[in-house]
């Protein structure tokens, strides 16, 4: 229709004009990814340990060893006593503390129970929880050690009746062998940033207008509630074409993190994925009677519980059945599983049948919402 | 200028008016904005809303272009009524909003393009009616320069040539002179006149009087009611029975102080730094004058003068704000 | 500066943030409620993991061993497969976190106490959760293993064996592990935060939009009044809005604060007057409220959420980043946070952080001048 070509040339015309927000729209993406994709990492690796070996004897060098070459655990301090341990952890040095009483070597040798402390800094509950789970393997294995050196005394008799039971479990990861929680999160990051430039943009598209007067001219024209929306969003939907390339491009060459799934899907699920995005920003725009309105309608009802709950870091499954319903209504939660199952997993469309449905439904409803909502009038 | 596109409602030969308002109303919450105003425009005559700000009168425009849905009563717009078919009646007329609602950051084409655009020219007519709104606008030249560069009086006319790129019948324009030096309105009068000659219906708002005496007719509104209606020769006939003196007096405020206690006088009013009397008989003057003098003031002359329509207004509306007949 | 023409503008934002009660009421009510919603949701546990069973043997031992799995809190059965091609797509579509499959002849290894392997494979997109899952896997097997051995020595008649390492982990500052310790405060940060820098950012540039900014330049009143006057009023919200949601952190959550309230009021409050400063400070680098909404939000919404400690650790992000890091003041309230509520230690502890904020708040209240200055020239 030609009343939509106007509205998206004036609109073009109008973002052209702004010096600060094209470069800001086209640049801030890439350098959001490379700053957080490198951020977000969640391995717990290298944590930081205070080593206090008050026994210096072979044995406890050698567990003091086995700690150290797990490759979970680096040397962060040595101190001589438990209390510079603990300081240690409270001034936030470490996050544990492994501490070998004087006993400790003799106690072994002597078939006695050996004391061993670990402390953990349980304001950080997750490397504190992993720590202590490999801590706790590290010390498992010890321990069969010793008991196999220490059944050496026995009769032998005795010994053949004993049954040395070991389950290993051989463990096969799909999808990100090297457990990279880049590979993990450089999607995600992605998508958050997609979701919150779409969001931002849109959301001042109406109102706007509304604040400066020039609303009130335009619904004085023939022009439709349609026409205005269409005209409204088509400008976005381009340019985000143009961001998705551009993150695209950017993980590759940062990250070398690439598509295992079809390019054209993600694309187009992508697209999917930032109308409905953009087609929430616009329907607050609608409502909010204020700039200020719109911008803390959607930073805070829609951006921060989007980033927070759909699924980013904080899994879903563990959230309560009343909060888990509400993010039903974010398209952010399915593009999540949408871009991680093509970024990690290579599913097709097939798999993410059920995603795109949402999206599309999300997507279509906010649109016909927002048209609706629109009034040519000026209550 | 080319005849009006929708010259059935612009013509002579219409039956009926261009605009008929029957008990329009509009309330917001306990607040009534426009109580029961009623009244007709003529086609191709340019009728003014008059009023201080806060009267109804931009309220009353809103509601005949469709942007406000009336409480109660009705209305028509070439013959369409207001309330049953909004978007008919945008069709046809044009609107330039208190605030010139221009893009600033478009430029001078680009707002003329965009509006035409939307209002369904085809582009052969869009560059014909660009060049005719630049030329009208005095905006040769400056075809490339931002709505916001541009200074009042340009910006004016530009907003009310966007508003009649479609040759609409009628146009509606709601303060469109505010802000603007004098020669500017004093232009763009000159431009209302034209169209009004050739056929187009102008209603316009504005709190300037001055500009008030251009108009066909008239109609006074005070907190949301009308308190006058007519042409300005009629109210100024009628509204003021009587006459007004023009009297040069040392001191404005202590004469207008001085005159308050005399009973002949009717009404008093400070008009810069002279006074105007208002009386019911002209041999009232000398009682004026008297009361003036001992008072203590000089008075430097005094004379009868033609009452403009700011008398009248004062006389319709006292300081308190109540409307007096 | 003139204490009048200070309080004169503050007067007139309180009398237009009045007028405007919906801006009031997000300011005030809207911190407390995304706490609630947030906190409730959000944890780090790795816990009901979704596993998938193939058993190939089932023995009583191969019964038992899948026992010890579910009486863990950590995974919950969903499916019990009977062919191993059902594993990859379930694993592809993302129902199932692990599939564990028991070999034929388990129960028989582990009664001659011969070494058995069963299989696990795992969704390794998250490999953060993975690597958990894992760790858990290996734990229960290597504690199933550990069991049976002793089983089978208290059969042998072998008495005495005490187990050979002793072994007390103990936890400081927050023994039950519970993410909500750790958690909170970072969800205090990244909401005082948005709160803040969105109040002031948008003050200055409405008025630059609708046109009042230059009345405001015409008249005597000087830029650092005038950012202060503007500032006030939000710095009131802002504590009030902090003060509901560190008592609801307390009362809802249990997060206790350890250490002294004084210090967390202190520093909260530097923190408030940095944020707003910044928000300010946004305001005058930007021509319209969608530009400097825009700028708010890339500058602060993302990379607090990332970048403060809130849940990535800095020691695995590369040099660079960390340094950015250190720009973000949210990352020095989240460490003056959870060194006073968490550990509940003293100032001496996050000294270091209370600068690092009073540097920051003068900094975007110094730019903030400044660039007001040059533009009212």
């Amino acid at each position: 229709m030609r009343t939509i070509r106007f509205i998206i040339r004036k609109e073009f015309q109008q973002l052209r004009r702004d010096r600060r927000l094209l470069p800001l729209i086209f640049l801030s993406p890439v350098l959001q990814i490379a700053l957080l994709g490198y951020a977000a990492n969640m391995d717990v690796k290298d944590i930081p340990l205070a080593v206090c070996d008050q026994d210096h004897s072979v044995e406890s060098r050698q567990l003091v060893t086995s700690f150290l070459e797990s490759g979970s655990y680096v040397a962060a301090a040595y101190v001589p006593d438990a209390a510079s341990a603990e300081r240690s952890i409270e001034q936030g040095k470490s996050s544990l503390a492994l501490v070998i009483p004087p006993e400790f070597g003799r106690s072994l040798t002597g078939r006695k129970a050996a004391p061993l402390q670990l402390l953990a800094d349980g304001s950080d509950s997750q490397s504190a929880a992993i720590g202590l789970t490999y801590a706790t393997l590290i010390v498992s294995r010890a321990q069969t050690a010793q008991a196999a050196a220490r059944l050496l005394g026995l009769d032998p008799r005795v010994l053949s009746q004993i049954k040395a039971v070991q389950v290993d479990p051989a463990v096969r990861v799909l999808y990100n062998p090297t457990l990279a929680s880049r590979n993990f999160m450089v999607p995600g990051v992605l998508a958050l940033i997609l979701m919150v430039i779409t969001t931002i943009l849109t959301s001042q598209a109406i109102v706007k207008e509304k604040e400066l007067g020039t609303l009130e001219q335009l619904i004085v024209t023939p022009i439709t509630p349609r026409q205005l929306i269409i005209g409204k969003l088509a400008p976005f939907v381009l340019i985000s074409l143009v961001i998705i390339t551009v993150v695209l491009f950017a993980s590759l060459l940062l990250f070398g993190i690439a598509v295992r799934g079809s390019l054209l899907v993600l694309y187009a699920l992508s697209l999917l994925f930032m109308l409905s995005s953009l087609g929430i920003g616009l329907f607050v725009s609608t409502v909010a009677r204020t700039q200020q309105q719109a911008m803390m309608i959607s930073m805070f009802f829609f951006m921060m519980p989007m980033i927070i709950l759909s699924g980013f870091v904080f899994p879903i499954e563990s959230m309560p059945p009343v909060i888990q319903a509400v993010t039903y209504i974010f398209p952010l939660r399915y593009y999540f599983v949408i871009i991680r199952g093509l970024f990690l997993k290579g599913v097709s469309f097939a798999e993410l049948w059920r995603e795109t449905a949402a999206l599309a439904a999300i997507g279509i409803f906010v649109i016909a919402a927002s048209v609706l909502r629109f009034r040519k009038r000026l209550e | 200028m080319s005849q009006p596109m929708d010259a059935g409602t612009g013509s002579a030969t219409t039956a009926g008016p261009a605009i008929r308002a029957q008990e329009l109303t509009k309330r917001f919450g306990p607040f009534v904005a426009v109580d029961s105003v009623s009244f007709e425009v003529p086609a191709g005559s340019i009728f003014g809303l008059l009023g201080a700000n806060g009267a109804g009168k931009s309220t009353t425009i809103r509601m005949l272009c469709g942007l406000l849905a009336p409480t109660s009563g009705t209305a028509t717009v070439a013959g369409i009524d207001i309330a049953r078919n909004p978007e008919g009646v945008k069709r046809r007329i044009g609107y330039m909003s208190q605030r010139f609602s221009l893009y600033n950051d478009l430029t001078v084409e680009e707002n003329i393009r965009f509006f035409g655009g939307v209002y369904g020219l085809s582009d052969r007519e869009l560059v014909e009616r660009q060049r005719e709104t630049v030329r009208l606008a005095g905006l040769e030249g400056r075809e490339k320069l931002l709505a916001r560069e541009l200074s009042g009086g340009w910006k004016q006319r530009l907003a009310l040539g966007c508003a009649m790129l479609h040759r609409p019948g009628i146009v509606f324009l709601d303060e469109p002179t505010g802000g603007t030096d004098p020669i500017s309105r004093r232009l763009f009068w000159d431009v209302i006149n034209e169209l009004a000659q050739a056929g187009t219906t102008v209603l316009v708002t504005t709190h300037y009087l001055d500009e008030a005496e251009y108009c066909n007719e008239l109609v006074l509104m005070h907190a949301g009611r009308i308190v006058a209606q007519g042409s300005p020769g009629v109210l100024k006939r009628e509204v003021i029975t009587g006459s007004v003196f023009e009297v040069e007096c040392s001191d404005p405020v202590a004469g207008m102080s001085a005159l308050r206690g005399v009973p002949e006088v009717r009404e008093t009013a400070i008009f810069a730094t002279r006074l105007h009397v208002s009386l019911d008989r002209d041999q009232d003057i000398e009682t004026a004058l008297a009361a003036l003098r001992s008072a203590g003031l000089s008075v430097s002359g005094h004379a009868r003068i033609v009452p403009s329509l700011e008398d009248v207004f004062i006389r319709l509306i006292d300081r308190n704000g109540a409307a007096t007949e | 500066m003139s204490r009048m023409r200070i309080a004169t503008i503050m007067v007139k934002e309180l009398r237009q943030i009045s007028r405007d009660p919906a801006t009031l009421g997000v300011l005030l009510v809207v911190p407390l409620f995304l706490l609630l919603m947030f906190g409730f949701a959000i944890s780090l546990d790795v816990k009901h993991i979704q596993l998938a069973v193939l058993d190939h043997d089932t023995t009583q031992y191969s019964r038992e061993f899948l026992q010890s799995f579910l009486h863990s809190e950590y995974f919950d059965l969903k499916l019990v497969l009977d062919r191993e091609n059902q594993i990859d797509g379930l694993l592809d579509e993302g129902k199932v976190l692990v599939a564990m499959v028991i070999p034929r002849g388990f129960g028989r290894d582990v009664a001659n106490g011969q070494r058995v392997e069963i299989q696990a494979i795992v969704d390794g997109s998250n490999g953060n959760t993975a690597a958990t899952a894992i760790g858990y896997v290996q734990a229960v097997a290597a504690d199933y293993s550990q069991r049976a051995f002793v089983r089978s020595l208290e059969r042998a008649g072998v008495t005495g064996m005490k187990t050979a390492i002793d072994f007390q982990p103990r936890v400081l500052f927050n023994p039950e592990l519970r993410s909500a310790n750790f958690l909170i405060p970072g969800l205090i940060v990244l909401i005082l935060m948005m709160t803040a820098v969105l109040s002031t950012t948008l003050s200055i540039v409405r008025e630059k939009e609708r046109g009042t900014m230059e009345q405001i330049s015409v008249s005597p009143v000087r830029p650092l009044e005038l950012i202060v006057g503007k500032t006030v009023p939000y710095l009131f919200i802002s504590l009030v809005a902090a003060a509901t949601i560190l008592a609801a952190s307390r009362l809802l959550f249990g997060v206790t604060v350890r250490g002294s309230w004084l210090d967390l009021g202190i520093v909260t409050l530097i923190f408030l007057f940095g944020c707003l400063g910044f928000g300010v400070l946004l305001s005058t680098l930007s021509d319209s409220q969608q530009v400097a909404f825009l700028l708010a939000s890339l500058l602060t919404l993302l990379p607090t959420f990332i970048l403060s400690g809130f849940v990535f650790p800095f020691r695995n992000m590369p040099w660079i980043i960390q340094a950015v890091s250190y720009l973000l003041p949210g990352r020095y309230y989240l460490a003056a946070l959870r060194a006073i509520m968490v550990k509940g230690v003293g100032f001496p502890a996050f000294g270091n952080q209370v600068l690092a904020l009073l540097i920051f708040a003068a900094a975007t209240g110094g730019l903030s001048v400044l660039r007001l200055r040059r533009q009212g020239e």
